[in-house]
């Protein structure tokens, strides 16, 4: 009965949700701050002892079934359960998420745009959906945790709605993500007509048993879900425009844990990849040409959410790496560590950013080390452990975990350790920009400024677990069921040789004003291949085409004369303002030069927009609409009330049941 | 034609001929003595049925019809009564308030 537990981690945050949205007290700001942080961290303390409790071998293999339904020989069996990968996994998020929150505390009571219910609720919300996710036993609760966080970080990307660029941002999040979220429901679809039953630990083993050409087809569909959350090349170009959001939600949801969320599917569903040698080898591949072009990338950046953004994605492509070559404990351990140091770089670059020249370039940055040396002093530390400081940071353990990996594991794995290795080397380039950027000297000197201990006190917490979290990847590793890999050690020194060039690379290109300058002109880089443009040509302006031609450029027309944003009616109610000016007496006379434009106007509106005003399609379903009372009106008329009527109706209806039974007696 | 056939033939007749008046006549009386002959038809029908078939349910079954339109006549008469004493006489198609 204690696994029911499990139950009270996803409910805290949900039951913030509900409150902080419902609003039924209409609370203060205190309130909603106290509400959102209450329900934020709940889940750490629910979870923390189980999962101790459960990594130290103290407590099995939980499980707690929520409802179960049986059609045929289906069953649909709703359950939370705990296991290593979701100990794990439902620990880092619940100890990462608590300590955005914390800092949110701090960093949302100063924004401008500061409606902090809607934005704690969709918080809570979003950690309600990522711990269901993570601890779900069944694939309906892992995919319904999987759309609720897609929801929410469209909610969050938009959350400035007074920015259209928010705005276009989440649709595009929104848009990529569906793509691939079908792909990912239509494979945990065949996979439960294989299985016949929802329940994970079914689904993965027959999944991993098909020997037909269906198995192929459902690595490969989950590989594409995975690869839309995860931002992965080709569908990365929804990540950096989502830096839109707040620095809270590009920490906690675009970095860290979420866009993870494809890493932490694909480990769940290791067993189904690894049965299928193409897709595990088109999973690595993948990942590492995510890993190289997304460090490319991040190099040429100028905004230091941006290149963090490209970090992540290609952070991610090492995960799925790991997964290719048959080590998702790996890809695990790397994701944990991931996640401490990347969301610590990113509250700690809103620190700086906030005590900089404001902005978010890379510009901005300069002197803030001495402004605000707390926040950068963590900030170097997570830049450290992103780039793979040799020993000293948990990065390095994890990555060199993968590259390691990669090597031992067949000849493309040793193609794609060297790419993953000049990978690594641009990540610690790209990594140390900003930290040397902050350590020049500011162009005008600043005092100090105050840090709140409510958003330093998380970034040290993380600071430290960044830097001596590797000395938890080895047995991270072995409790995931991983085998550590032992590399020779020139591979090892190859590995930290590359941090250590790419840090060298970085201080050039940041001090060296020549190589300075061309970063700041690989626009084409920066831009992400303009994978964003080739979309537009290749996908939305052919769409474009074919609804003009289908609408017989009507939506196109109405469009230009009437102009974005305002609908044809407001243009006519306005003109029907106009023309009944017109029409008074002395309105109409005194001024010709005014009744030549309300003529002009008037001419417009009967040409182009009464034509239109009425829709075709409104006016199909106005007319299916009238019909139906147009049929109750004839109905009526049946209902004539006379008792001889009815009796020729029953007189008709027998002789046709009669005729009918006569029918069926006809051989 | 054979002999059951023949009251068959009968029976049916008689149910149309009642069915006719029931959806002619306008007079309530007239309409419960036209049920009355359909009820005639298929009790005829019955008895006919159970003679050729030398059973005693057909009998029985006559016995029930009967037993039927004794009811159905009791009814339909205080239904009538009360039509006369509100509509004041003892047309069908003036008790039409049940229009759509």
């Amino acid at each position: 009965m204690l696994a029911y537990l499990l139950l009270l981690v996803p409910t805290p945050p949900l039951a913030g949700f509900v409150l902080l949205a419902l609003d039924p007290y209409r609370l203060d700001r205190r309130a909603v701050r106290a509400a959102a942080i209450v329900a934020g961290c709940a889940p750490l303390a629910v979870i923390a002892p189980m999962a101790i409790a459960h990594l130290t071998g103290l407590w099995g293999d939980q499980i707690a079934p929520i409802f179960t339904l049986y059609v045929g020989s289906y069953e649909v069996a709703l359950a939370v359960g705990l296991d290593t990968l979701s100990a794990v996994t439902a620990l880092t998020v619940a100890f990462v998420s608590a300590c955005v929150m914390i800092y949110a505390l701090d960093y949302m009571s100063g924004a401008r745009n500061a409606d902090l219910r809607r934005f704690f609720a969709l918080m809570n919300l979003f950690q309600a959906g990522m711990l269901s996710m993570v601890l779900a036993a069944d694939s309906i609760t892992f995919f319904l945790g999987w759309e609720l966080m897609g929801l929410c970080s469209f909610f969050l990307i938009s959350y400035n709605m007074t920015s259209p660029r928010a705005f276009a941002a989440g649709q595009k999040a929104f848009v990529i993500t569906r793509i691939a979220d079908a792909a990912l429901l239509a494979g945990l679809l065949l996979l439960f007509l294989e299985a016949g039953s929802v329940r994970l630990s079914e689904l993965i083993p027959a999944g991993a048993a098909i020997d037909t050409a269906r198995g192929p087809l459902i690595a490969a569909l989950l590989l594409i879900g995975a690869m839309g959350k995860s931002a992965q090349f080709p569908f990365h170009t929804w990540l950096p425009t989502a830096m839109a959001g707040p620095t809270p939600v590009s920490a906690l949801l675009h970095s860290a844990t979420m866009v993870a969320a494809g890493a932490v599917l694909l480990a769940r569903f290791a067993p189904v990849m690894a049965a299928n040698d193409g897709v595990a080898a088109a999973t690595a591949i993948a990942g590492v040409v995510t890993a190289l072009f997304g460090a490319a990338s991040a190099v040429a950046q100028t905004d230091v959410k941006r290149l963090l953004a490209y970090s992540s994605i290609s952070q991610i492509g090492y995960m799925l790496i790991a997964v290719g070559v048959g080590a998702p404990a790996v890809a695990m351990a790397h994701f944990v560590v991931h996640a401490l140091f990347k969301s610590l770089l990113f509250m700690a670059s809103g620190v700086l950013s906030h005590a900089g020249a404001g902005g978010t370039s890379i510009a901005a940055l300069r002197g803030t080390a001495r402004r605000a040396p707390i926040a950068f002093a963590s900030f170097a530390a997570g830049a450290a452990s992103l780039a793979g400081l040799p020993l000293v940071t948990a990065g390095w353990w994890s990555k060199e975990a993968i590259l390691a990996s990669a090597f031992e594991a067949s000849w493309l794995g040793l193609a794609v350790w060297a790419v993953g290795l000049t990978a690594a080397a641009l990540t610690a380039v790209y990594a140390f920009r900003p930290v040397f950027t902050a350590l020049r000297a500011p162009e005008t000197e600043t005092p100090r400024g105050r840090e709140s201990w409510l958003a330093v006190g998380p970034l040290v917490v993380l600071a430290v677990l960044a830097l001596a979290g590797g000395l938890g990847v080895k047995p991270l590793t072995e409790l995931l069921g991983g085998h550590p890999p032992h590399p020779a050690l020139w591979v090892e020194l190859a590995g930290a040789s590359a941090a250590l060039l790419g840090i060298a690379g970085s201080a050039a290109l940041t001090f060296v004003p020549a190589l300075a300058d061309r970063v700041a002109r690989a626009r084409r880089l920066r831009a992400g291949l303009q994978m964003d443009a080739r979309y537009y040509a290749l996908l939305v302006r052919p769409y474009r085409r074919l609804v003009r031609r289908l609408s017989g450029g009507r939506g196109e027309w109405v469009e230009r004369v009437v102009g974005r944003g305002r609908g044809a009616q407001g243009l006519e109610r306005e003109l029907e303002g106009a023309v009944r000016h017109a029409r008074q007496p002395e309105g109409a006379s005194s001024d010709p030069v005014g009744q030549a434009t309300v003529v002009l106007g008037l001419w417009i509106w009967r040409a182009l927009l009464l034509p239109f005003s009425p829709d075709r399609m409104d006016m199909a379903w106005m007319w299916g609409a009238r019909g139906i009372g147009r049929a109750a009106e004839r109905a009526r008329r049946l209902q004539t009330g006379r008792v001889r009527d009815y009796a020729l109706a029953l007189a008709f209806g027998l002789a046709a049941l009669l005729l009918i039974g006569w029918g069926m007696t006809w051989r | 034609m054979t002999g059951v056939s023949f009251l068959l033939a009968i029976a049916a007749g008689l149910f149309a001929a009642g069915l006719f008046g029931v959806l002619a006549r306008r007079t309530i009386l007239m309409q419960l003595i036209s049920l009355e002959i359909m009820l005639a038809g298929p009790a005829l029908a019955f008895v006919a049925a159970g003679a050729h078939h030398g059973m005693v349910e057909g009998t029985a079954m006559f016995l029930i019809v009967l037993a039927l339109a004794a009811a159905e006549v009791a009814l339909g008469l205080a239904i009538y009564l009360q039509l006369r004493r509100h509509a004041g006489d003892g047309d069908a198609d003036a008790a039409r308030q049940l229009r759509g």
